[in-house]
């Protein structure tokens, strides 16, 4: 490759509140070039993307979203040690400006740490609804600082924010003087008798202006850092001096609003007061607790009955032309290749990777639902509704939006609970993600009540999906109380304003989470498709004799207990991988009578076995790729291992007790 | 049009008068630092444009278009007042005198584009009802602090606003117009004690002085400007933050969404135990009730 000499390379931070359309910014100048990873040792998503531009290429990051740059969470911490650490040769702060006045207080302080800051002032076209008058050139005068007006959603003014952007970077360093802000006398004794208190050595890579005001603001991660560094001698008397001074926190950020209400006179024309807007009468009825709690569920029924009647016909339209019908092929055409790599192809990775592939149309839509419902703003309303209730588990209002994403695959419902700020609500839901009947589940429990139950089957099948909540909430109740430890964390959430749904950042959403669940998901469950089929086939390639089949048998006494032989155990072992492997499995075992399922189904289980096996199956332990998750999002085995464990025991002695219950019935 | 200096008469004039006296020659003449002499000149001046009766034993009156012009020249100078304070964030006690310039600019269109940047605010920052465009006045009835009795519950209306130094010790006293106070003791050197919310103020007599109130009803003791937790507003209603008292840890996060002293928050969703639904900065936050709880505001408004 021809290196051309003038060939440049810059790094360019997105920095922005949450609901400022900070990711469809992001979306449109990086295209599909993303990468979407973790911050180093976070459990924070980062996404990085590249633009290019004549000779230059920007390498845009999309810090997390936050609301100020004190480390009152690992957002913060990230967005402002980043800028700190890393030197990114271009900040953007992306502004709502339908809510200027909250963002610019981030932006009073991403000033103190980013040398070369451009504004993009978004949502232009929703102030302008609201009767909001924003003089950007005033605002731009007022900071000296670039400021664009941009309306992402409709992809206006990107190009300037870009030219905006290279014009800025050959800007030579300190040439703009910035505005910062002034704090009153009072407050400024304070803080300069702490920055006596320290020196540059001891507060690097931190400003030590900077630090000294964090100190004052008590950020915990800040003050655990400077008190490591400072000598012994000199700690105590630094941290008598912050805590005389502990309501420096409250003066410095009422100051920064100050600040931020003198550039909102220059900048924003008021529009006339006492006038109740639109989005507060719907939320008057959206977040009531009963009419809002209707119109949740009314949604979810919708969500479910959209999803469920368009994406079940396709997975089984996958389902019999891909699978069933590439087992044949794999059958009868490649006759010329050996009988074991056919089988492997057949029985190993289509039955157990395929089968699940057949399940992602459903999932793509359970992803676009609830992109459309993030996108217009009604997800937050939706936690809002439920976290009276949430609380009462020890989750958060937000819980129940990965929760309910767990009735399509509970893999993504593990990983969207990284929308819940409180770690320890974070991890309660993790926890009950997978006892949430997921698709797979519901397909497994169809079949067998259907064979079982007949007209009745419909009232099974629901009546399992509300045994399964009842479970989850006892087991909530059970966790929260005694095995989860730490406190419990209050609700604090920004309600985003309503607006009008943006096809292309649903699109881009959807693609990203089903990619997202293919990579993460799919490497997994073929290794162990593969596994499988290895024990399904050692020693001597009879799964009646396999490896496979010992295990089921030494399970053969527990079984009994529940009215299972030894095929319907490795059935539900086999469900480890996932969940509705169980039907191939079974297929396979019970196969050779020349009979459907259904009926040799019958000649193995009892109705009462039957319902025993239902209950064990939809609260048995997650599958591996449920597994995989919890261990990726928790970052240690503990977690897994506890859900393991407990599901392993609820599942069996339930299914024993339904069991022994119901044959008596 | 009213020249700046006539306009400055009839001011003066109107706010002598409706104390109930005509405005003698002597008062006007220290009231705006010019000769005895002068005053009488432009006293008939303003006699022989028919704005006001003057009779030199007694002093002026102001005619009814010598009333239209100066309730004219309030209203100008209290929503310039208004305006400085709540829009340019000026403190209180500088507003006075940036307002006596502004109050001359008679443009109706300026006038108008004010009063709705301005919304629905009727009194200045010092508590003076700002006249409506026809002249109306609800000026209430309003006497010195000092006339009142120890143990009586008063509510404070409004501070005389001339004195920039007198409205700064005010302003660190927490008093300001709509705060109600009770008068516990009445010292006989003219200095008052007085409890305001839950705190104890002492008063020099000067500064007292410079306080008018009104007796409080029972009605706004329990309703109007009383502190309350953030939990306890009805939907509907707004208070003014005063402080945080809740758990350290999340006082940052609180500060970072809005919740800073003097912020308005306006409830829009309270039911029982739950969460509560609030606005605040132009922005809708949801807060659990816990935190709810450990916020304190100053009731603002009746619905």
């Amino acid at each position: 490759m021809i290196e051309k000499i003038n060939e440049k390379t810059i790094v360019v931070a997105l920095a922005g509140s949450p609901n400022t359309g900070k990711s469809t910014v992001f979306n449109l100048m990086t295209g599909l070039s993303q990468h979407v990873g973790n911050w180093p040792g976070k459990t924070v998503e980062q996404k990085t993307g590249v633009l290019r531009r004549g000779n230059l290429t920007m390498n845009i990051v999309d810090l997390p979203g936050t609301y100020s740059l004190t480390a009152n969470s690992p957002e913060e911490q990230i967005a402002r040690d980043y800028l700190v650490k890393e030197h990114p040769d271009v900040v953007v702060a992306i502004v709502n400006a339908a809510s200027l006045e909250r963002n610019l207080y981030l932006v009073a302080e991403l000033i103190e740490l980013s040398p070369r800051l451009i504004i993009a002032l978004n949502m232009m076209d929703v102030a302008q609804q609201q009767g909001k008058k924003i003089d950007a050139k005033a605002l731009a005068e007022g900071l000296n600082i670039p400021v664009i007006p941009i309306v992402a959603s409709k992809n206006q003014g990107l190009d300037e924010l870009v030219a905006t952007i290279e014009q800025e970077y050959s800007q030579p360093l300190g040439s703009r003087e910035l505005k910062h802000i002034e704090y009153g006398s009072d407050i400024k004794k304070v803080i300069d008798h702490v920055e006596q208190l320290l020196d540059d050595s001891l507060t690097a890579p931190y400003p030590k202006h900077w630090t000294a005001m964090k100190l004052l603001e008590g950020d915990k991660q800040i003050n655990k850092l400077i008190m490591g560094r400072v000598p012994p001698g000199q700690s105590s008397s630094l941290d008598s001096y912050l805590r005389e001074n502990e309501s420096a926190a409250v003066t410095i950020a009422t100051l920064r609003f100050e600040w931020v209400g003198k550039m909102m006179a220059a900048t924003q024309e008021k529009p006339p007061l006492g006038r109740v807007s639109l989005a507060e009468k719907i939320d008057r009825v959206a977040t009531h607790p009963i009419t809002g709690l209707f119109i949740l569920l009314v949604v979810l029924g919708l969500i479910f009955g959209f999803v469920y009647s368009i994406g079940i016909p396709i997975q089984k339209f996958l389902e019999v032309h891909l699978i069933d019908n590439g087992r044949a092929v794999v059958n009868t055409i490649f006759l010329s290749i050996p009988t074991w790599i056919r089988s492997l192809l057949a029985d190993g990775i289509l039955s157990g990777v395929g089968i699940v592939m057949t399940f992602i149309p459903i999932l793509m839509l359970f992803f676009a639902a609830w992109a459309f419902m993030e996108d217009v703003g009604y997800m937050a309303r939706a936690a809002f509704v439920t976290d009276r209730f949430m609380h009462l588990l020890g989750l958060h209002g937000k819980s129940v939006l990965p929760l309910a994403l767990g009735f399509g695959c509970n893999v993504p419902a593990i990983l969207g609970t990284r929308i819940i700020d409180s770690p320890r609500s974070r991890l309660l839901t993790i926890i009950l993600a997978p006892l949430v009947p997921c698709t797979a589940r519901m397909a497994v429990v169809t079949l067998i009540a259907a064979a079982f139950f007949g007209n009745q089957a419909i009232f099974v099948s629901i009546g399992l999906v509300i045994f399964s909540l009842i479970m989850l909430i006892i087991t909530g109740l059970i966790m929260n109380r005694f095995v989860v430890g730490g406190e419990d964390s209050a609700l604090l959430m920004e309600l985003p304003l309503y607006h009008l749904p943006n096809p292309r950042i649903i699109g881009m959403v959807t693609w990203q989470n089903t990619m997202a669940f293919i990579k993460r998901a799919g490497t997994i469950i073929l290794t162990v498709s593969i596994i499988i089929w290895i024990l399904s086939v050692v020693p001597h390639g009879d799964i009646n004799t396999s490896t496979l089949s010992q295990i089921g048998k030494l399970l053969e006494p527990v079984g009994r207990l529940m009215g299972l032989n030894w095929q319907m155990m490795v059935a539900l072992l086999s469900s480890f991988i996932a969940k509705e492997n169980t039907i191939a499995t079974l297929g396979t075992l019970l196969s050779g009578q020349g009979t459907g399922l259904a009926q040799q189904l019958r000649t193995v289980l009892t109705p009462a076995s039957a319902l025993a096996f239902l209950v064990v199956q939809v609260l048995f332990i997650p599958c591996i790729a449920s597994v995989a998750a919890i261990r990726h999002e928790t970052k240690t085995w503990r977690w897994p291992i506890i859900t393991i464990v407990y599901q392993f025991l609820l599942s069996f002695s339930i299914a024993i007790l339904v069991f022994q219950i119901a044959r008596l019935v | 049009m009213d020249s700046e200096r006539t306009e400055e008469y009839l001011e003066a004039i109107y706010k002598e008068q409706s104390k109930g006296e005509p405005a003698s020659t002597s008062f006007l003449a220290r009231d705006l630092g010019v000769s005895q002499p002068a005053v009488s000149d432009m006293l008939k001046n303003l006699e022989s444009k028919g704005l006001i009766d003057y009779q030199s034993s007694k002093g002026a009156t102001l005619t009814d278009l010598g009333v239209e012009r100066a309730l004219g020249v309030i209203r100008r100078h209290r929503l310039w007042e208004r305006f400085l304070t709540d829009v340019l964030g000026m403190k209180w006690d500088k507003v006075h005198e940036v307002a006596c310039k502004l109050e001359h600019v008679d443009v109706p269109e300026v006038e108008e584009r004010l009063a709705v940047i301005l919304g629905d605010t009727d009194t200045c920052p010092h508590g003076y009802s700002i006249p409506d465009k026809k002249g109306n006045v609800k000026e209430e009835k309003a006497i010195p602090l000092t006339s009142f009795q120890a143990l009586q519950r008063v509510n404070i209306l409004a501070i005389d606003e001339g004195d920039s130094v007198l409205l700064r010790d005010i302003e660190k006293k927490g008093l300001k117009p709509q705060v109600i106070v009770t008068i516990l003791k009445k010292n006989e050197d003219g200095s008052l004690e007085l409890e305001a919310g839950k705190k104890r103020i002492r008063l020099s007599a000067k500064l007292a002085a410079a306080l008018q109130a009104k007796p409080a009803t029972i009605h706004q003791t329990d309703v109007v400007k009383e502190e309350t937790p953030l939990s306890k507003l009805i939907p509907g209603h707004s208070g003014i933050l005063k402080e945080y008292t809740g758990d350290r840890s999340l006082l940052g996060r609180c500060l970072s969404l809005g919740f800073t002293p003097g912020s308005v928050v306006k409830m829009i969703e309270n039911f029982k135990s739950g969460p509560v639904l609030v606005k605040v900065h132009d922005t809708e936050i949801a807060l659990g009730r816990d935190l709810a709880e450990h916020i304190t505001v100053t009731r603002n408004e009746t619905a």
